[in-house]
């Protein structure tokens, strides 16, 4: 592989200086995959990023935007034993609420999962090839090595600026370069690491392409929005992993769980909010996009009608006030809708000046939702007109 | 040769009380875990967090505040989180991370050049009602709150500094920087505050953590 070569090449270089000025670190904790039950003695530098991720991991643990939903923790964390059983007593996930694509490991095994991300997996092989690809980064220490690796490389570089005026600083440019390309490379890795994992688990490999694919049909939605995706800035192109990962899951074999029915109904209590802090970034054709995802794979319910109905209203372009109050009838007519969609629904009857039913919805909702905390106003609106 | 600049950067204390709340006799004060870090900088001016060290300095840290404490006429409490609720655990472990960045603030709003606006009638920061917790808790009327991020050069670093200093480039070595309140458990206000930011100082043993914290408490409310 490209990147270790230009290790070596550095570490020679590196060796050479450390041969003159005691310069250089030496490698002070094992090489490798982490071991099973593995912690690092306090004095070596993997010890010292331990110390400071589980420190993170403090302020993860005692965060408001932590789900503390133990069902759909403990459920996560399952998936994560089956893939990896020798280090289950080893990882920590954490469900935090933020309505993104992502997921991140830390090197002392805390895995972090985002609330948008299980609105975007549509099935537990899905949310395995995931939960699989940030144990890759765990496994093989991918943080320790690019901390090393920067280390060396910026250490390097203050040699040749020191050594040889300004062509070392350009040096140190370029070099800091190929410290984030490397990242890239240890991505693809852990996409490879991922699928084994739960190919190896008994998942259906040919999901994890599937998962791009949807990633994929979201951002062309939304051409506009693209810039909000920290995520894929820093990872290879999701182009490119659909179709590294098609080829590699065409060659893991065609058979596998699915689970998608198992999957959804975990994620059912949850749903609504999740939904409804996805709504609040206003990025409406790919919340579409993922709403008709999650119909093709757990089905139509009076739920994802309301949130579709939703989009609709909101973003109020051509048309959408009629598909808007389809979607609330198709809501209706499914059941399971929260009863926030009488008061959509009521507010756009008063808007189009029918009054008669605008009351009854409204008073519908304040009937169903005895605490409101927007009630004054929703009485404002019921009182006579003409009076204020 | 280029010598290079030492500044050695220690604030006047910000203090409301001149003499703390001791209507029981001695006051009471809880002695918050010190957030603390050591790291050591690299040749090339990256930071490597040193976990032995950073354990050893809170220690070392908390011992030193104890014994300084004693002369003061201070019971300091030590804050077991176990003894909290985990709701008002959480609250706790908020409250100190603000208090990180809040101190943060203040060195630089307080005391360097970004002066703010809205902050110009002398001293007034606070981490809020909600340390209240702490008060009920305890008994206390004050916390005892302590940051510290020390860094020191490694071999690679020094022996760049002495090419850089024939080669007439400067290369800076590793900087102590901490800040430690008290605050008011009634209000949650900072009514103490003394930072420290230098290129001298240590925290690596005992010795060294004592001189730094007795620096630290200098000009502490009687």
């Amino acid at each position: 592989m490209i990147p270790v070569s230009r290790r070596a090449v550095l570490g020679g270089l590196c060796s050479c200086s450390a041969a003159a000025l005691a310069a250089c670190h030496p490698m002070n904790a094992p090489e490798g995959p982490v071991a099973a039950g593995f912690r690092p003695t306090l004095s070596s530098d993997e010890g010292g990023i331990w110390q400071v991720m589980d420190k993170a991991e403090a302020d993860v643990r005692t965060s408001p935007f932590r789900i503390r939903d133990e069902e759909l923790n403990a459920y996560v964390k399952d998936v994560v034993c089956r893939l990896v059983a020798d280090h289950c007593a080893d990882v920590r996930v954490y469900v935090t609420r933020a309505p993104y694509f992502n997921a991140s490991a830390a090197p002392n095994g805390m895995i972090q999962v985002w609330s948008g991300l299980l609105l975007r997996t549509q099935n537990e092989a899905q949310l395995a090839a995931v939960l699989g690809h940030e144990l890759g980064h765990y496994l093989q220490r991918h943080t320790l090595q690019r901390l090393r690796d920067m280390r060396d490389k910026s250490s390097f570089g203050a040699w040749l600026t020191v050594g040889f005026g300004a062509a070392g600083s350009l040096a140190g440019l370029a070099m800091l370069a190929t410290t984030f390309s490397f990242s890239r490379d240890q991505e693809r890795e852990a996409d490879r690491i991922g699928l084994e994992l739960m190919t190896k688990a008994g998942y259906r490999p040919m999901e994890v392409p599937r998962m791009w694919e949807n990633l994929i049909a979201e951002q062309k939605s939304d051409p506009e929005h693209q810039e909000r995706d920290v995520f894929f800035k820093t990872h290879p192109s999701p182009e490119e992993r659909a179709a590294t990962l098609t080829r590699l899951a065409e060659a893991a074999g065609p058979t596998g769980e699915i689970s998608g029915d198992r999957y959804h109904q975990h994620l059912k209590s949850l749903r609504g909010s999740l939904l409804e802090d996805e709504l609040r970034l206003r990025q409406y054709p790919r919340t579409l996009v993922v709403l008709q995802e999650i119909v093709a794979a757990a089905g139509d319910d009076g739920e994802i009608a309301y949130f579709t109905g939703e989009v609709y209203r909101l973003r109020g372009s051509d048309g959408d006030a009629k598909r808007a109050r389809e979607a609330y009838d198709r809501a209706v007519a499914l059941g399971g809708y929260p009863p926030e969609l009488y008061r959509s629904l009521g507010l756009m009857q008063l808007k189009a000046g029918e009054r008669q039913q605008a009351e009854k919805s409204l008073g519908q909702y304040l009937q169903l939702r005895p605490d409101a905390s927007d009630r004054a106003m929703i009485q404002s609106y019921l009182k006579p007109q003409g009076t204020s | 040769m280029l010598a290079i600049v030492v500044s050695a950067c220690q604030s006047t204390p910000s203090s409301k009380p001149k003499e703390l709340n001791r209507e029981a006799g001695q006051s009471r004060i809880i002695l918050m875990p010190p957030d603390v870090q050591l790291s050591e900088l690299e040749a090339g001016g990256t930071l490597e967090p040193k976990g032995d060290w950073t354990a050893a300095a809170k220690t070392d840290m908390v011992e030193a505040f104890k014994a300084q404490g004693v002369a003061r006429n201070i019971v300091f409490v030590d804050y077991d989180e176990d003894k909290l609720p985990a709701d008002k655990r959480d609250t706790v472990h908020r409250v100190t991370k603000l208090y990180g960045a809040v101190g943060v603030s203040i060195f630089r709003h307080q005391y360097g050049d970004l002066k703010l606006p809205t902050k110009d009638n002398g001293f007034d920061w606070s981490l809020g009602p909600s340390v209240s917790v702490l008060r009920e808790q305890y008994g206390a009327d004050y916390a005892l709150l302590a940051y510290a991020r020390d860094s020191y050069s490694s071999d690679g670093r020094q022996a760049l500094k002495i090419v850089g200093a024939i080669a007439g480039i400067s290369v800076p070595g590793g900087r102590q920087f901490a800040f430690v309140s008290l605050i008011d458990l009634r209000t949650g206000d900072i009514v103490w505050y003394h930072h420290l930011n230098r290129d001298t100082g240590d925290l690596r043993g005992k010795e060294h953590a004592n001189g730094t914290v007795a620096t630290l408490l200098e000009g502490f409310p009687k």
